[in-house]
């Protein structure tokens, strides 16, 4: 049997070194993959887009005074079609309109009370 | 025949074995991209659909009506494909992108007590494509055809956006 040849020895160990840094970086990847993953997982549960469109149309309202129709016409397709539960008045007695609104879908609640100074 | 080195043709067969096995394990961790593309995938088109929308409700002038109420209250399903598809579809270079659309619009019938659905626009057909939707409110002052029983009232606009 031949005799063992002792060289190149650092070529092995560079070898296991690299390997060794490419697994770590592969955990890397992989770990920013589930973070895009529940970032973007997050954004599409966040009722953001109905809370801006609810409040902007109350808004537009507020201009027509709130015809008493379109109150529980919102509500009512808002719990049959986005299964949010949406409140809101519109308090007239004071000194300026003060509109108070609620939204809730199970995970996101929203209240707000708002008044035009 | 040189009979030494067969130690050394072993190491090589097991280190090849090695890398092989290694660079499956970085491929295959590596492989949990696809369903988070299809989330980004998924907000990217939620989003897109929605800010269009938004701007189809925002009315050219104060006291004019937005183009989303004008094409519902007038019926007129070509004049909202008109307005949506260039705000989603047009691509910087002036090709077109391939996303299709339905539209419906959901309102409060107080005879029935129950909510209503008119098929708007459905020109495309759906085959269980990854889908978003994106909603808005609309007020339609008076409504005319087949949008007829919304007269001074609120409905809800969905739209069902794929790629083809």
């Amino acid at each position: 049997m031949a005799r063992l040849n002792d060289s190149g020895q650092w070529i092995v160990m560079m070898g296991f070194i690299v390997s060794i840094a490419i697994f770590l970086l592969a955990l890397v990847v992989a770990e920013s993959a589930i973070v895009g993953k529940t970032t973007s997982e997050s954004v599409l549960e966040f009722p953001k887009t109905d809370i801006q469109d609810l409040r902007s149309e109350l808004m537009n309202l507020t201009w027509l005074e709130l015809n008493p129709n379109y109150q529980d016409d919102i509500a009512k397709i808002s719990l049959e079609r986005k299964n949010a539960v949406v409140r809101y008045q519109l308090d007239q007695t004071g000194e300026v309109p003060i509109l108070y609104i609620h939204y809730n879908n199970g995970i996101t609640q929203y209240n707000e009370i708002y008044f035009e100074d | 025949m040189n009979d030494s080195g067969q130690l050394y043709t072993i190491e090589g067969v097991a280190a090849a074995i090695m890398m092989v096995i290694t660079a499956y394990l970085v491929i295959s961790s590596a492989s949990i991209f696809t369903p988070q593309e299809k989330h980004v995938a998924q907000m990217q088109l939620e989003q897109l659909g929605h800010d269009a929308l938004v701007v189809m409700d925002t009315p050219r002038e104060n006291g004019v009506q937005s183009n989303l109420s004008d094409a519902i209250s007038s019926d007129k399903p070509e004049w909202f494909k008109a307005n949506y598809s260039p705000l989603i579809n047009t691509r910087t270079d002036g090709t077109q992108d391939t996303l299709n659309y339905s539209m419906s619009v959901f309102y409060w019938d107080s005879d029935t007590d129950s909510t209503k659905e008119i098929e708007f626009f459905n020109e495309w057909d759906y085959h269980r494509e990854n889908a978003a939707k994106v909603t808005q409110w609309a007020y339609i002052e008076s409504g005319t055809d087949r949008t007829a029983v919304l007269q001074d009232t609120i409905v809800l606009v969905e739209v069902l956006l794929w790629r083809d």
